[in-house]
Order: C-alpha cells, then sequence, then structure tokens
C-alpha cells in the first residue's frame, strides 16, 4: 500500500485495536469494562457494522464471542488482565477446538498496577492455553497486529492472545487507516468431535493443541511479526517486545535488536542461530522473566531479570541502568546529576465531590462497625484514609463468600462480633448473585451479617459504564433488574433500600441492621454523582457559626478546607463553590448548622 | 526545539482532553507524536498525568527526568511535583488553584506554599488563574484550554492546527465559547 494516500489519525492503543478490528471485517465484539482496557468496547461502538456488548462479566464476554467464533464470525472479547481470571474456565476448554472464524482474546496488562489488585503476567495464561501471543509496541503496530491476529486465527486454528500494557492502552500515535474488508461467516459446523470438548474428543484435543504449537513455532522462525534490527560490528543482542522496544531505541545501545512481535510461541531454530552469530543475549521485559525462560528453556544462555526488575514499568532510565550493569553501555562520566526531587504531598484517588458512598462510610465509621470486608469498585478507596473501613480486598464480588466464611468459623470458635461486608451494584452482577445465593447455603439464626449494597446504577471506577441495573435513569437499551426485588425472590427476608443522601435516615438504618443478630442486606441507593453529573447549587460555610469540629471536613469531600477568616483567628471550615455539588451530606453532618444551601441563603462572609 | 511537555493535575480537571487537543494540534503540524494519559483510578480526584513529544520521529512516549520542556500544571501542588522533570530553567505554566489531598485537608501535612514560591528561583515560571479566566468567558470548566490557550504562545503551531484540533474533540455547541477563552489566554504571555 502506498503510505502516501494513507488517510493518518492520532489514536490510542485502545482505539487502534477497535479499528483493527473493524478492517478486519470483526463482526462482534464483547467485554467487561476495567482499566486499561475499557475504551476497546468504546471505541469499537463508533463501527455500526460491528456488534458490541459489555456483557455481565468476563466469563459471559468470553462466551458470547466464542458463540460468534462457532457462527463464523470473526470476534473478539477485551479486559483486564485480571478479568482473565474469571473468564479462564471456557478459554481452557475453547482453546481445544479447532474454533471457526478468528477469534481474538484482548488482554490488558498493568505492569506498575496503576489500577488493578494484582500485576498478574498473561503471557502465561497465553502458553497455559496454548494460544500464540502478540506484544504490540504502540497504536500503528497494535492495528497491525490485531488485524495480523484474525488472519493467524483462522490460519491454523487457533484462538490468539493480543497482550497489551496500560501504557500502550492510554497512549496516543499516529495510525494509517485503510478499509474494511468483509468476511463472510462460514456457519455452525457440525463436528462433535472438533467442538463437543469431553473426553475422547478432548483428548484428541491435546494432540491437535501440541500439533497447533508446533505449527505456530514454525511459523514463528521468519514471521514478519519478528523483526530483526543488526547493528554493525555489535556482539550483543537485546531481545525484546512492546512498548520496551520503543523505550529501548530512546537509548540507541551498541548491540542488535530483536524486536519480537510473536511473543510466544518463539522458534527454537532461529534462536540457535542467533546463539551462533551473538556473544550475549539480552532479554528486555517487564514483569515476569516469560520471554527470558523461553529461551532459556531451549538451552541457549541468556540474561534478562539479573539486570531489569521482576516488578513495575521498565522506564527509559531502568533500561539504562540495567544496560550499563550489563555493560552493553557505559556509564556516562560526565552525567548530569539529577535534581533532587522534592518531598510532595501524595495525592491519591478520593470519592468525587457529591459521591454517594461517601455518607455510608462516614455513617461506617461513626458507628465504630468493627469488621467491613470491602470488594472491587470505587468504594475500595475506604480503605485509604480518613475512612480506613476494610480489612480486605480482594477480587471482584469476593466480600460475600469471605464474610460467610469468617461468620462461620467465628460462630464455632468466636468471640462474636458482627461482620460488615459492602458490594458496589456493578460487582454485584458482575460475580456477587453467586455469593449472595451461598449465604442462604446452611443460614442460621443468630449469625450476624450485615451486607450494604451501594447502588449508585453505574460502573463507577472505569468511567461509568452501563450495567444492569443502569435502566434505573435511562431508556432504551439499558436493563433495569430491580437487586432488592432479585434479592426477595431467592429467600432473603430482610432486604432494605435507603437514601445515601439521607444521612440521618441512613444512619440509623445501619445502626439498626448491625444490631439486628441474623442476616440482613442493606440497599443504599444513590445515584453517581460523576456519571449522572449531579450538580446543584452549592453549599458554604458560615464562620461565625463553625465551631472547627471537622465534622464536615472528615467526610473527605473535596472542597472542604480549614481556613483563616479575615477577623476571625481560629481556622474554620470552608468549601470551594467551584468544586462543591451541592449533596448536602456536609451540611448533614455538621452539628451546630453552620453550612447552608446557596439557593436558600444568601451568601456574604465566605467568598 | 520544544517537544517534550507534562500535563499534570487533579483528576476531573479535565487533563485527557488538553493530551488530545495538544497532541492533534502537533500531527496537524505534521509531526510524529506520542502522547501517555495515566489514567484509571486517579480519575476520582487523584494526582493525574500525562506527557505530550513531538518532533521528526518519536520513539517513546515516556519523558526522561532531566528533559521536559514545558510543564503545564493544573493545580499548584502538580506543578511542583513535575518540576524536578524539566531541563535546567525549564518553563513552568501553572493555574493557581488549590486543591488540598487527603493527608492536607485532614491537617497531616501543610501545603506547600512556600515550596510552590521558590519555583520561580530555579524555572521560567508564568503562574495564571485559569479557572477565573475561564469563568468569564463563560464556564469554569474551560480552565483546561485556557491553559492550552498559554501553552500555545511558547509552540510553533499555527491557530488553524489549534482550532481544527479542538473542533475534533469538542462538542460542537462548545466549540465557539473555548475558541474565545483560548484566544483570549493567549494574551497572557
Amino acid at each position: 500500500m502506498n503510505n502516501d494516500e494513507c488517510k493518518k489519525e492520532l489514536m490510542t492503543g485502545n482505539e487502534a485495536i477497535a479499528r483493527g478490528f473493524y478492517e478486519a471485517g470483526g463482526i462482534l465484539a464483547s467485554s467487561y469494562p476495567g482499566s486499561p482496557t475499557v475504551e476497546i468496547l468504546e471505541a469499537v461502538k463508533g463501527y455500526p457494522e460491528i456488534y458490541s456488548e459489555f456483557s455481565m462479566n468476563e466469563k459471559v464476554a468470553l462466551e458470547v464471542a466464542i458463540g460468534g467464533s462457532f457462527f463464523g464470525s470473526r470476534s473478539m472479547v477485551s479486559m483486564k488482565h485480571v478479568g482473565v481470571n474469571i473468564a479462564s474456565d471456557p478459554l481452557m476448554s475453547f482453546t481445544e477446538t479447532s474454533i471457526n472464524g478468528g477469534f481474538l482474546l484482548v488482554t490488558g496488562d498493568d505492569p506498575g498496577l496503576m489500577s488493578s489488585q494484582n500485576e498478574q503476567d498473561n503471557r502465561i495464561f497465553g502458553k497455559f492455553a496454548n494460544m500464540p501471543i502478540l506484544d504490540p509496541s504502540d497504536s500503528q503496530e497494535t492495528k497491525e497486529f490485531t488485524k495480523a491476529a484474525f488472519t493467524l486465527s483462522e490460519d491454523l486454528k487457533t484462538p490468539v492472545m493480543l497482550r497489551i500494557t496500560s501504557r500502550l492502552c492510554h497512549g496516543r500515535g499516529v495510525v494509517e487507516l485503510c478499509d474494511r474488508v468483509e468476511v463472510a461467516p462460514k456457519g455452525i459446523i457440525k463436528d462433535v468431535n472438533s467442538y463437543c470438548m469431553l473426553p475422547p474428543n478432548s483428548n484428541k484435543a491435546q494432540h491437535f493443541m501440541k500439533e497447533r504449537i508446533e505449527k505456530l513455532t514454525e511459523f514463528a522462525y521468519d514471521t514478519e511479526l519478528n523483526r530483526l534490527e543488526k547493528k554493525e560490528g555489535a556482539d550483543t543482542l537485546i531481545v525484546t517486545s512492546g512498548l520496551m522496544y520503543n523505550n529501548l531505541k530512546e537509548l540507541n545501545p551498541n548491540a542488535s535488536i530483536l524486536k519480537l512481535g510473536l511473543v510466544y510461541p518463539l522458534s527454537k531454530k532461529k534462536f540457535e542461530e542467533l546463539a551462533q552469530e551473538y556473544k550475549n543475549i539480552i532479554v528486555l521485559e517487564e514483569m515476569t522473566a516469560f520471554i527470558e525462560n523461553e529461551i532459556k528453556l531451549m538451552g541457549i544462555q541468556c540474561e534478562g531479570k539479573k539486570y531489569f526488575s521482576f516488578t513495575a514499568e521498565l522506564d527509559v532510565a531502568d533500561i539504562e541502568a540495567g544496560l550499563i550493569s550489563a555493560g552493553v553501555i557505559a556509564p556516562k562520566e560526565n552525567s548530569k546529576v539529577l535534581k533532587e526531587r522534592i518531598a510532595v504531598p501524595a495525592r491519591p484517588p478520593l470519592f468525587c465531590s457529591g459521591c454517594p458512598h461517601r455518607p455510608i462510610f462516614d455513617v461506617l465509621k461513626k458507628v465504630k462497625a468493627k469488621t467491613v470486608f470491602g470488594d472491587i469498585g470505587c468504594y475500595s478507596m475506604a480503605f485509604l484514609p480518613p475512612f480506613e473501613q476494610s480489612v480486605s480486598i480482594i477480587s471482584m464480588g469476593a466480600s460475600l463468600g469471605i464474610i460467610k466464611g469468617a461468620r462461620k468459623a467465628m460462630t464455632l470458635q468466636g468471640p462474636e462480633q458482627p461482620l460488615v461486608s459492602v458490594i458496589g451494584d456493578g460487582t454485584f452482577f458482575h460475580s456477587g448473585i453467586s455469593g449472595f445465593m451461598n449465604l442462604l447455603n446452611q443460614k442460621k439464626d443468630n449469625e450476624n451479617i450485615t451486607v450494604l449494597i451501594l447502588n449508585n446504577s453505574t460502573t463507577a471506577m472505569t468511567g461509568g459504564q452501563q450495567n444492569a441495573g443502569s435502566g434505573i435513569y435511562h431508556q432504551g437499551d439499558y436493563m433495569n433488574v430491580n437487586i432488592k426485588k432479585l434479592l426477595e425472590v431467592i429467600g432473603f427476608d430482610r432486604v432494605r433500600e435507603i437514601d445515601q443522601y439521607d444521612y440521618k435516615t441512613a444512619k440509623e438504618a445501619i445502626e439498626e441492621e448491625i444490631a439486628y443478630n441474623g442476616l440482613s442486606v442493606i440497599i443504599a441507593m444513590g445515584p453517581c454523582a460523576l456519571r449522572y453529573k449531579i450538580v446543584k447549587p452549592h453549599f458554604f460555610v458560615k464562620p461565625e457559626i463553625c465551631i472547627a469540629c471537622k465534622s464536615c471536613i472528615k467526610t473527605n469531600c473535596p472542597p472542604l478546607r480549614m481556613k483563616k477568616y479575615e477577623g476571625i483567628d481560629k481556622m474554620k471550615s470552608s468549601i470551594d463553590k467551584n468544586m462543591c455539588v451541592g449533596c448536602s451530606v456536609c451540611a448533614q453532618v455538621c452539628p451546630v448548622n453552620a453550612i447552608r444551601n446557596s439557593e436558600l441563603e444568601d451568601e456574604t462572609n465566605d467568598k | 526545539m520544544i517537544n517534550n511537555i507534562i500535563i499534570a493535575g487533579v483528576g476531573g480537571q479535565g487533563l485527557v482532553l488538553m493530551t488530545k487537543i495538544l497532541s492533534q494540534a502537533a500531527f496537524n503540524e505534521g509531526y510524529d507524536v506520542k502522547t501517555n494519559d495515566v489514567i484509571g483510578l486517579s480519575q476520582r480526584g487523584g494526582m493525574v498525568w500525562g506527557s505530550v513529544r513531538f518532533g521528526e520521529k518519536i520513539h517513546s512516549p515516556n519523558i526522561r527526568a532531566g528533559e521536559g520542556d514545558i510543564v503545564l500544571a493544573l493545580e499548584s501542588l502538580e506543578a511542583l511535583r513535575w518540576a524536578h522533570i524539566l531541563k535546567p530553567k525549564g518553563k513552568i505554566i501553572y493555574n493557581n488553584t488549590i486543591m488540598y489531598p487527603t493527608i492536607i485537608q485532614q491537617g497531616k501535612a501543610e501545603y506547600p506554599v512556600e515550596d510552590i514560591a521558590n519555583l520561580k528561583n530555579e524555572y521560567d515560571v508564568l503562574e495564571l488563574d485559569a479557572v477565573a479566566l475561564a469563568t468569564e468567558v463563560g464556564n469554569k470548566q474551560m480552565a483546561n484550554v485556557v491553559m492550552l490557550g498559554v501553552l500555545s504562545n511558547f509552540l510553533p503551531f499555527k491557530q488553524d492546527s489549534w482550532e481544527s484540533a479542538m473542533k475534533l474533540n469538542l462538542k460542537p455547541q462548545l466549540f465557539e465559547m473555548n475558541i474565545e477563552a483560548f484566544n483570549k489566554a493567549k494574551k497572557i504571555k
């Protein structure tokens, strides 16, 4: 293709995946929202040729995409790295089949845990599932690899993994656009041997997968997905992939570079040739020693993690330090000493202005709930100061199993105390329902469990995607599952809804249910202030009334701060009206009525 | 040539839009461009930052410490946080809004007013009240575009490149007002 005729656009890695899928003739895309991959599906929604959905969870999303593939349509499922854990059950059996329409699993890995609970390296998952793994290095390549994945998938009858990291997902680069090429579906293939994965078919499938990996290994020998950049006279070869390649290029080391696009499987034949040619082989990769181990398994000497950290991102400076210790680049004698950084107070995330979760955690702190099990969502942030209201956070929906287990163990061994857990509506729909049902399994009287469901009617943490309960604020395609009715039908007999913004009533309800010696559920209702853009007239502080007790400050709402007023000695509370959205929670917690609504009263003293 | 720009601020201030417009303007000028946006958890009032690099050929989107040309900060403390990434005498343009991180709000640390004031001893500092200017034009949320207007004085981009970048990334009904904010901000040098 003539590049000059190509239209070019700036795209994030996520947008480039969506574009690649579109150009490849993709028909069905599914996902579950999770950083860093959430924008892939949002970008896919811009292409009307493609059916797309955020499914209930990653397992269902993967199954939906399998359905698309089984019909013969090119299908893609995207999720964050930990999402693959949820989806791994169907994945590990689906990979035994010979697929039908091209199938791509996109996993967003998160070196450095910018927005995740762990740093798992899903290349290991790809190998575990006998899948080839592609690892792009910028937006352009992300688009190209997405398209290449479908050709590879159909040629070798294999699901393909595209592994991308957070920084590439969100970073932008120039992408050349091509036209979409339609691919006709082949229709459902009725072949029980290839698609019904029970023995003896799945016994045979083990051999099929082994042979498939062997073919892929042959393909890996000279695929254009990999590229050797020779440096004249260099006796060192640096093997790398992904963003690490571009970070490495900033240093222009005196070494040849093998840039892998296909990071699994690798060609032993190729590496044996390279080992003849180069004295040293150094592997540059983030997280685990995945490529390094693959090369070592071939019996070829190389080093990697000896020089580079096993955790966090590797930036240019980290790579430079590693290559200096490896003797590949000389230490700079006259390197300028970097300025010492001034210690600056950290700024961790906090609940937004007007967030409906804030009053709940303020109440939990005040009622001195001893043990609160947290879950995954915006409300995870309640483990941070000033609330410090979670004893554990593990994974989506885990709080329910955990509170059940802790309850049973405590009942057997004592001493007794009330247990509380907190889960959001998104997590409830994702994987909370089965945990809820299990609370009724061998339920006994006098086992004190209080489960709070914080229902803001959106999957907020990932940017406010719709979920099964979003229909309460929407028309159209949105589902509107009523959590209270659902729980009652399942068999919960003590479920009550409260308004999160009605502080006094919410506090009474939470106190009552914690005191109740049995199983109870509180559904705390309040729309996400960010997603539903809740903005009401701001509140202000009357400093002459304020007694500086900091009750409002302790709610951690962003606009609140203590400040010095003219003519008043003591610091008093204040509200930045540019940030206040008028939720009234601070006014409700003020013991002396010093915080007023600007709509109802003239603001005179505060600025 | 100026080509390493760090954008810093607090989640919710519209940093992603700034990165989009700035990178698009550089792209419109014919440069190779790469950007970072650190988003995800941090959008809830946490520290957020982005980087834009442009030039003939850009490899990494990351800017190394000591190599930044300009820090464009939407909040005072965030200007201080990122100053170390600049070249000696590098430029800092910052919106003097003050937003307290939790630790300061809860009285466990002080807002580093003095350190921020001292930035001018080491860097080429331009301070402004972008929120006030944006409010004057019609909406406080345009503070991010005001910052870009100021930045435009120090970049070799044509007005056209900026305007079409804004057109591409703003809702049509907001375009005119944002251009007005952008142009007003250009008077701040």
